[in-house]
């Protein structure tokens, strides 16, 4: 059985991670793509824990070194929670090698298991990312003995276990219930969004207790820490105490709850998984259509409807994507509802929230553009764009047309409620609304010049691509940073200048995404994977 | 028709491809092409229908050529590929819609079209089911059916016949022949030897991307010899050289 595990897990993972692309694969465009991943995964993993680090540090100098591990323990959990709650459905639950290994000796207990374990090897790291700098930054500082470096440690390698089952149980429960309906994919998406925005609320909520603490409070601030930790993620707090002050009660509880809520899940899902999958993969076909009336369209209008069908028919992609444009509206409506003074109170820039309004909105629209993966998503069906007469740039304007109209609605309602806030006048007004759409589009472009750059056709299960791929990570963060740069000089600036300098980003961003999309529009259909 | 000119395709990091290959298909001609697995058939055939781009030579469908006339190119032709991996989100006639549109077919002609061709093939009444549902031998024959939706001058075909039913291949070799009788022509990769016998009037083998032998069937398959015989005596007598 371990023999089983192992190999289905090595097999997992070189289909996640391309391992057998970088080993054995003969193209330098393959394998640059893959270099350009890994050094954004080191350089992100590189970015938390330098970010880790210097919070580490900052909590030991204020006097809370007590609450620093059981806060950076809760800090993992709900990284692994809010980027496993996406795709754990879709990776347990994994479609393209369910019948292959069905029809083989292998039993489902070690299908889950093999698949639990290759996500849970994924989120390891990522607890390792956040802790380690952590536990270094404390053990450099205040030299505590040997059982806190141990339960670190060991503590940490078990820190995946519960934001994966809650994550594993949300992604099985949408699963289920959108598995029922006639449209699966659009109820999985709704249900999906439900507990994106959720998560977004309940941090909301973190941010709002920090809120209500009063001086009084302060006399005894890591005691009010420790019982906020302890409301929100109670694992958090017995992993602290166990490694701070040896207590062998909260380490018990700590191990035990980890591995028995985690062992009770895979049997749950390994005794169910043939039925899961089952209700899951069945299709259902009517039989009965009769010809009627067929309507002519145009080839662009076409091709936009496909682009439509294909972006709804995957619940992991419209959730992944929606994200952006919904932050969008929400970081209007903090504004709106919140109201100019409070934010400026936080944010103290020079011309205030106004300025930098434009550049927020932008920045959370693109954070994850569609057509950083739309050439991707095409998948083994890009034969069929490919031997139709079809230019490229009809196919790539069908794409950006797709992100910019999902961008629309979101957009027109995070303008409104940022004019009704903000009441912005003349040319704050203008820049307010043309900003954002210069971005947008620049964003869009953008997606499409990085996925040209970084394309993968050649994938097993759509995580990979939305998730996983070095084109959505450089298409979404890319777009970000360059929006984010481009604000600098806004908010630092006097109100004399700032419409001058705004102007010169607009037609410099303008100008850089000309360029792209005739760059890309010239590209060879033949020559694209 | 057709006409490949020292075509020459090759993989990156890779000795597998098509070398130098010359091959002439006229108005009529329903031409088989044969090999092993991995000779070189259907990196040709997606070097003619515009999917892969090729290293050296050309190829010309109706005088214009692939490189520089693509589009033209590709409105002549229809492609059907080994394993037809279509839109799954989407249903039959959607599928067809789409491709229909593509073609700027009109909504009379691609009506009439459709509606005789998924007869046909009988799968009209799952037409309005999604691809996801369909067997490969349905999307064998929805690929079919949306080949033939623009009237191709040029068919290409590679391995038509896996997946499909007796009937629906019989209905295919029908259409085959009907698209020649009208002027067409058909070009399609096989490893069933006897249906290329039967059906072709002219025949290439390609072995190692190389081609070795082409003509007319007649000339090559004589009297009291089958194709089968004359493909592993050429095959093993190339392995020799």
């Amino acid at each position: 059985m371990l023999r089983q595990i192992r190999i289905l897990t090595k097999a997992q993972l070189c289909n996640f991670l391309n391992i057998n692309v970088a080993r054995f694969s003969k193209d330098r465009k393959k394998k640059n793509g893959m270099i350009a991943m890994g050094l954004v995964w080191v350089m992100l993993i590189a970015m938390l824990s330098f970010y880790v680090g210097a919070l580490s540090y900052g909590y030991i100098s204020i006097g809370l070194e007590r609450v620093l591990p059981m806060y950076l323990s809760m800090i993992s959990g709900i990284l692994i929670f809010f980027f496993g709650m996406l795709k754990a459905g879709s990776v347990i639950f994994q479609r393209n090698s369910y019948e292959i290994l069905c029809s083989l000796p292998v039993s489902q207990t070690v299908i889950v298991v093999s698949r639990f374990l290759s996500m849970y090897l994924g989120n390891v790291i990522l607890a390792l990312a956040v802790m380690i700098p952590g536990i270094a930054v404390y053990g450099y500082l205040l030299h505590p003995g040997m059982q806190f470096y141990f339960l670190g440690v060991i503590g940490t390698l078990f820190l995946p276990l519960l934001p994966m089952t809650a994550a594993v149980l949300f992604g099985a429960l949408i699963i289920g219930v959108s598995s029922r309906m006639k449209h699966k994919s659009l109820v999985a998406t709704a249900l999906s969004m439900v507990l994106v925005i959720g998560v977004m609320l309940f941090s909301a909520g973190i941010s709002e207790m920090e809120g209500e603490i009063t001086g009084e409070m302060l006399k005894d601030f890591s005691g009010v820490v420790t019982a906020m930790i302890e409301k929100l993620y109670p694992p958090a707090v017995w992993l602290g105490n166990a490694m701070v002050e040896g207590s062998i009660l909260s380490g018990m509880l700590y191990f035990g709850v980890s591995i028995s809520v985690f062992v009770v899940m895979v049997i749950l899902v390994a005794s169910n998984f043939r039925r899961i999958c089952g209700g899951l993969f069945s299709t259902t076909a009517k039989h009965n259509y009769q010809m009627t009336e067929l309507k002519r369209t145009t080839v662009l209008r076409a091709l936009y409807t496909k682009e439509l069908k294909r972006y709804f028919s995957s619940s992991i992609y419209t959730t992944n994507t929606i994200i952006g444009p919904l932050m969008m509206v929400l970081i209007a409506g903090v504004v709106f509802f919140a109201g100019t003074e409070q934010i400026e109170r936080v944010l103290p820039i020079e011309g205030g929230i106004t300025a930098l309004m434009p550049f927020m909105l932008a920045a959370s629209a693109c954070l994850m553009t569609t057509t950083c993966t739309s050439i991707s998503m095409e998948g083994k069906e890009w034969w069929i764009i490919k031997s139709l007469p079809i230019q490229t740039k009809t196919v790539f304007d069908s794409k950006i047309l797709l992100n910019l109209s999902l961008m629309a609605p979101f957009f027109v309602v995070a303008e409104i409620l940022s004019i009704l806030a903000l009441k912005p006048e003349g040319m704050e007004l203008f820049w307010l609304l043309f900003l954002p759409m210069v971005f947008m589009i620049f964003a869009c472009v953008f997606g499409i010049t990085v996925n040209l750059r970084f394309l993968n056709l050649d994938w097993e299960n759509e995580v990979t691509v939305v998730k996983q791929s070095a084109s959505a990570m450089i298409g979404g963060l890319g777009g970000c940073l360059v929006i984010i740069l481009c604000a600098l000089p806004v908010a630092f600036i006097t109100q004399a200048s700032r419409n001058i300098i705004r102007l010169i980003i607009a037609l410099a961003i303008m100008g850089v995404t000309l360029w792209l999309y005739q760059r890309n529009v010239k590209t060879e259909l033949a020559t694209i994977g | 028709m057709l006409t490949i000119k020292n075509l020459t395709k090759h993989y990156k990091g890779s000795n597998k491809g098509v070398t130098n290959l010359n091959l002439e298909i006229e108005a009529g001609d329903i031409y088989g092409f044969i090999g092993h697995n991995g000779a070189g058939k259907t990196t040709t055939i997606k070097c003619i229908t515009g999917i892969h781009e090729f290293d050296e030579g050309e190829i010309f469908v109706d005088g214009l050529s692939v490189k520089t006339d693509a589009m033209a190119c590709k409105q002549r032709m229809a492609y059907i590929p080994d394993n037809p991996d279509l839109y799954e989100y989407m249903t039959g006639i959607q599928y067809l819609n789409f491709i229909a549109d593509i073609f700027e077919v009109s909504a009379v002609e691609r009506e009439e079209r459709i509606r005789n061709f998924a007869d046909a093939f009988e799968i009209t009444a799952s037409l309005g089911d999604l691809i996801s549902s369909y067997s490969h031998g349905m999307k064998q024959k929805l690929a079919i059916i949306s080949a033939l939706v623009h009237k191709p001058k040029l068919l290409i075909l590679d391995e038509p016949f896996v997946g499909l039913d007796p009937k629906a291949a019989v209905i295919l070799k029908d259409i085959m022949h009907q698209i020649c009788a009208d002027g067409g022509a058909i070009f399609f990769s096989t490893h069933v030897l006897d249906v290329a016998e039967k059906l072709c009037n002219k025949v290439a083998i390609i072995k190692g991307g190389e081609l070795i032998a082409s003509g007319r069937m007649d000339e090559i398959v004589t009297d009291g010899e089958s194709l089968e015989s004359i493909f592993m005596e050429v095959v093993d007598h190339a392995k020799a050289d």
